[in-house]
């Protein structure tokens, strides 16, 4: 136990030395800095329509035509800024010159089908974000229009807040920050296995009194305390950003169990590909199979994660308790098969 | 003795197929079996995930149905068949999030209810619209139909001789004001769009609506790849109008650059493994140049990459002929960023560390600049702006080209002149601090012989890492409230600034090589004109992109070169010489001290443009 102790120090001690801990910590810094240009844009990626919802550019849309259109209440219900216009040329100048950052034709409507006109500005940014702003107001028109052709809609009067925003940060972003740092820790240990073994220190430490399974799981164990330190770090973040993780707790725990599973997937990889190079390209690609199958799990650590930081109230440790299973599959054959995975030829 | 060409040449293939070989005899017998199973897998499940209806949130919601209410087959939404009167005690013992009928749906108003409502009133309003598609005739259940028409907002003189009026997108040239009570079309003049009028029964926009809704209802797997939101002339529904993606560049970034990045590993690999078991070392007493070893390494992958790009671009139904001259500069960035890595790194967690430093960064620099394409002529900075472009359909300047890309080709140049200076077995073999690596580099990438011309190159050559340093920070900047963003951008641009501008004089105080106070500002002043020239010409064709006639004049006129001259001069000659002074110790300190004067006429300038 000492000389486990020893070796888990001497590895802690490595990474802090090399600046490990603190390059990881600038890395999060510099993506959590991105985050605030990028997390509209990576929001759209996952669902456009939240730009609509999210957007706090004011825009003000110039109407010709039908003036007593219903669809101007429905824009100044939106809180959009309307002007009319009787004058197309007055129109044009305003929008050329900025005042109006889009037009509006309505033909007058008789019943049967209103075909508009609208026009956006040449900028790709302003015309998405233009298009899902008036998409609300012109979906009511497009009801209004419907009901006095006889069809009728249902729940289309049902509340409730947008809710991208809220799937888009459990969904994707705890997850994502809680398991990122469990994908380091295995790269980790694969360079610290591979290290070993491609500058052959390995036969130096297995002179001294410590069996092969203490060399390597000092080494895993210090790739799990990196990613629970990190993903301590990640939580106070959140929170400091008003995101706040319901059962952290079982939240934290999923994370390291996850990344002791991953830390003893990427040993064995290590010791049966024996170098750097290959280990880590065959990590990467197990990496993502794993995670590609991990989807059709229910509840798959990603989702797993989502419920319980949501405070789902079917979610409890019982199904963290269950990802120890993968973790028991994983380490008990490296422990029992470490020499003979060190002696394989890859 | 300077080798002939055809020499180099077959030096640097034998390499590259040694290197061929190598990367071949990795993967042979039982490992390549793993990896080519491994690689099977991931394609299979990305086959079935992309036809699957892929949802990240399954399960996070719990809605409470009667046994009469709507069927949900969304799998966001945990389904439970409730009586009402167990429902509503359910939603108040917080065990279900919302409960719903045929005609109604009752929800808490806490944070989770509401959003509950709100996913659920989404897909409801999705299930409606086909219902009443299947129930009604397609002029009844879709009425509204909108064409989109472009035009451009606070247009040039120009333009706007150039370009369609108002009147003629709407339809109404030659018309007299168009007044509210205006029913009836105008007669059009010959060639001009009809103007949209009501009618009952069908409509000419009917083929778009159909295609929409089609579409809309066979929607599986992933939105197909558009680069552009709504082209003109194109007829939206609102209720149908499923966006694309607008951020395609995202998209664009990944499925170029992740195959690249993932090659990387061993590229860089490769030069680990190397300089770890020393062969490196016993190449170089080959009769070969480092230049040809690296260059030998790097042509597999550079092949490699070639075959990505043109594979994507056809994917995506590019042209392949645009898309080469786009990507193979980032391709070769990508390269060079890794051979520095590679070189300069010591222990393989440094360098897993800094190559996922470097993949966030790329990627930044890329995506981040591309996300205002068509917003800002800045966009121009990142080549992603022009492959949005080249997937539009629209052309771009060859000016629009070189500002993308002319900094990633310098880049490139720049680590293979430095990776063939420093390559040698002291630097590739020695554990030093990081600070000292990249100093020894610096000092190994300067000719001794020529000095001056060294310095003043390495300054010039250094206006690119630092145009995008100064990006980045612009980025990192953002996340503070503006005044103190904008300081943080101020004070981050001049300590980089400071920092190229001195650090080749710093690595020859500290060597010994300079010591007298006339070498010192003769070679400040080198420094400080190359600086400038790779400064000014950055900026010209940088404002030569966005406004091709007012600042470009202005950069060129005698006040703003002569001063600036003079301030990097002074900034960099006050560094150096307290560095000399007072030893290398103490170079952070003259490094502040330079960076507080240069701040101080940054912000001279700002108040006198203000």
């Amino acid at each position: 136990m000492n000389g486990f102790l020893v070796l888990l120090t001497r590895e802690l001690r490595q990474i802090t030395k090399e600046k490990t801990i603190m390059l990881a910590i600038i890395i999060q810094f510099f993506l959590a800095s991105f985050s605030s240009v990028l997390l509209i844009g990576i929001m759209s990626f996952y669902d456009p329509e939240s730009i609509g919802e999210t957007t706090r550019i004011p825009i003000d849309v110039g109407i010709v035509g039908d003036t007593n259109s219903p669809l101007l209440g429905f824009l100044k219900e939106k809180n959009l800024r309307v002007l009319s216009f009787s004058d197309v040329g007055n129109a044009e100048a305003a929008f050329r010159s900025g005042h109006i950052d889009t037009v509006i034709f309505i033909p007058e409507s008789n019943g049967g089908i209103v075909d508009m006109k609208l026009v956006l500005p040449e900028l790709d940014a302003l015309e998405t974000v233009i298009l899902m702003v008036l998409q609300e107001p012109l979906e009511k028109y497009e009801n209004y229009l419907r009901e006095t052709n006889g069809v009728e809609l249902h729940y289309k009067d049902l509340d409730g807040r947008p809710h991208a925003t809220y799937e888009f940060l459990y969904s994707l972003i705890v997850p994502m920050l809680m398991l990122f740092p469990a994908f380091i820790a295995g790269s980790m240990v694969v360079d610290a296995v591979a290290e070993e073994l491609e500058t052959k220190t390995l036969d130096t430490l297995r002179s001294a009194p410590v069996s092969l399974n203490a060399v390597f799981a000092s080494k895993i164990l210090a790739g799990v305390i990196t990613c629970a330190l990190q993903c301590i770090m990640w939580a106070v973040l959140l929170r400091l950003n008003s995101l706040f993780i319901q059962n952290i707790g079982f939240v934290l725990l999923l994370s390291i169990i996850i990344a002791a599973s991953i830390s003893f997937g990427a040993a064995i990889i290590a010791l049966y590909f024996k170098d750097r190079e290959r280990a880590q390209f065959t990590y990467s690609m197990v990496l993502i199979a794993a995670a590609g199958l991990s989807y059709f799990i229910d509840p798959s650590p990603f989702n797993l994660i989502t419920r319980l930081a949501t405070g789902d109230y079917y979610t409890s440790g019982y199904q963290v308790a269950l990802y120890v299973i993968p973790l028991l599959i994983l380490s008990v054959p490296f422990f029992t098969m470490s020499k003979k995975l060190l002696a394989a030829k890859s | 003795m300077k080798q002939p060409v055809i020499f180099a040449i077959r030096n640097v293939l034998t390499i590259s197929k040694r290197e061929v070989t190598r990367f071949r005899s990795r993967f042979t017998g039982r490992s390549r079996l793993v990896l080519l199973t491994i690689a099977a897998i991931c394609l299979l499940i990305t086959y079935i995930l992309y036809h699957q209806d892929f949802v990240l949130s399954k399960g996070l919601y719990t809605v409470g149905v009667s046994s009469n209410g709507p069927a949900i087959t969304d799998s966001r939404f945990k389904v439970l068949p409730l009586d009402v009167e167990r429902g509503r005690m359910m939603l108040q013992n917080k065990a279900i999030d919302i409960y719903i009928d045929p005609d109604d749906a009752i929800c808490r108003s806490d944070q989770r209810s509401q959003y509950a409502a709100g996913a659920l009133k989404q897909y409801l309003e999705k299930r409606e619209l086909t219902r009443i598609a299947s129930e009604y005739e397609i002029s009844q259940a879709f009425p509204l139909r909108i064409e989109i028409n472009h035009l451009q907002a606070r247009a040039g003189d120009v333009e706007t001789q150039t370009q369609m009026s108002l009147s003629d997108i709407l339809g109404l040239a030659e018309a007299p004001a168009q007044s509210p009570t205006t029913a009836e079309p105008t007669e059009l003049p010959s060639g001009a769009v009809p103007a949209p009028s009501p009618q009952p029964g069908t409509s000419s926009t009917d083929a778009a609506v159909r295609q929409q809704l089609s579409d809309f209802e066979g929607q599986n797997g992933l939105p197909e790849f558009k680069a552009e939101f709504a082209s003109d002339k194109d007829i939206i529904v609102p209720s149908l109008m499923e966006p694309p993606i607008p951020l395609a560049q995202v998209i664009m970034a990944f499925l170029y650059v992740v195959p690249i990045l993932f090659v990387s590993v061993f590229f860089t690999g490769s030069f680990m493994e190397e300089k770890t078991n020393r062969k490196l070392i016993i190449l170089l007493s080959a009769p070969v140049t480092p230049f040809q070893i690296i260059l030998g390494k790097m042509l597999p992958y550079i092949g490699y990459s070639i075959v990505v790009i043109i594979a994507v671009t056809l994917l995506l139904r590019g042209n392949v002929l645009l898309a080469l001259p786009i990507f193979i500069p980032v391709m070769l960035f990508i390269l060079s960023i890794y051979l520095m890595v590679a070189l300069t790194y010591r222990t393989f967690k440094d360098q897993t560390f800094f190559s996922v430093l470097a993949v966030a960064g790329i990627t930044a620099y890329l995506v981040a600049p591309a996300m205002f394409s068509g917003v800002s002529d800045l966009s121009y900075i990142s080549p992603l702006t022009l492959a949005v472009q080249m997937y539009r359909g629209e052309s771009f300047s060859l000016t629009q080209y070189f500002l993308s890309t002319a900094p990633m080709y310098l880049v490139f140049f720049l680590a293979l002149f430095v990776g063939k200076r420093i390559f040698n077995e002291e630097y590739l073999t020695g554990f030093k601090p990081l600070y000292a690596k990249f100093g020894e580099a610096i000092y190994l990438a300067i000719n001794r012989n020529h000095l001056h011309l060294s310095v003043f190159l390495l300054s010039l050559f250094l206006i690119p890492p630092v145009f995008m340093l100064q990006l980045s920070s612009i980025v990192v900047a953002s996340n503070l409230p503006m005044p103190f963003a904008l300081a943080a951008v101020l004070v981050m641009s001049v300590i980089t600034e400071e920092i190229a501008k001195s650090s080749g004089i710093a690595t020859l105080l500290k060597n010994k090589v300079v010591k007298s106070l006339k070498q010192i500002l003769t070679l400040s002043f080198m420094s400080a004109l190359g600086f400038l020239i790779g400064e000014k010409l950055l900026l010209y064709l940088a404002l030569f992109v966005i406004s091709e006639s007012v600042f470009t004049t202005a950069i060129f006129s005698t006040g703003l070169l002569v001063m600036p001259l003079m301030m990097h001069f002074i900034t960099t000659s006050m560094v150096c010489l307290m560095t000399a002074r007072f030893g290398i110790k103490y170079y952070p300190a003259a490094l502040i001290a330079g960076s507080v004067i240069h701040g101080l006429y940054n912000l001279y300038v700002i108040g006198a443009i203000l």
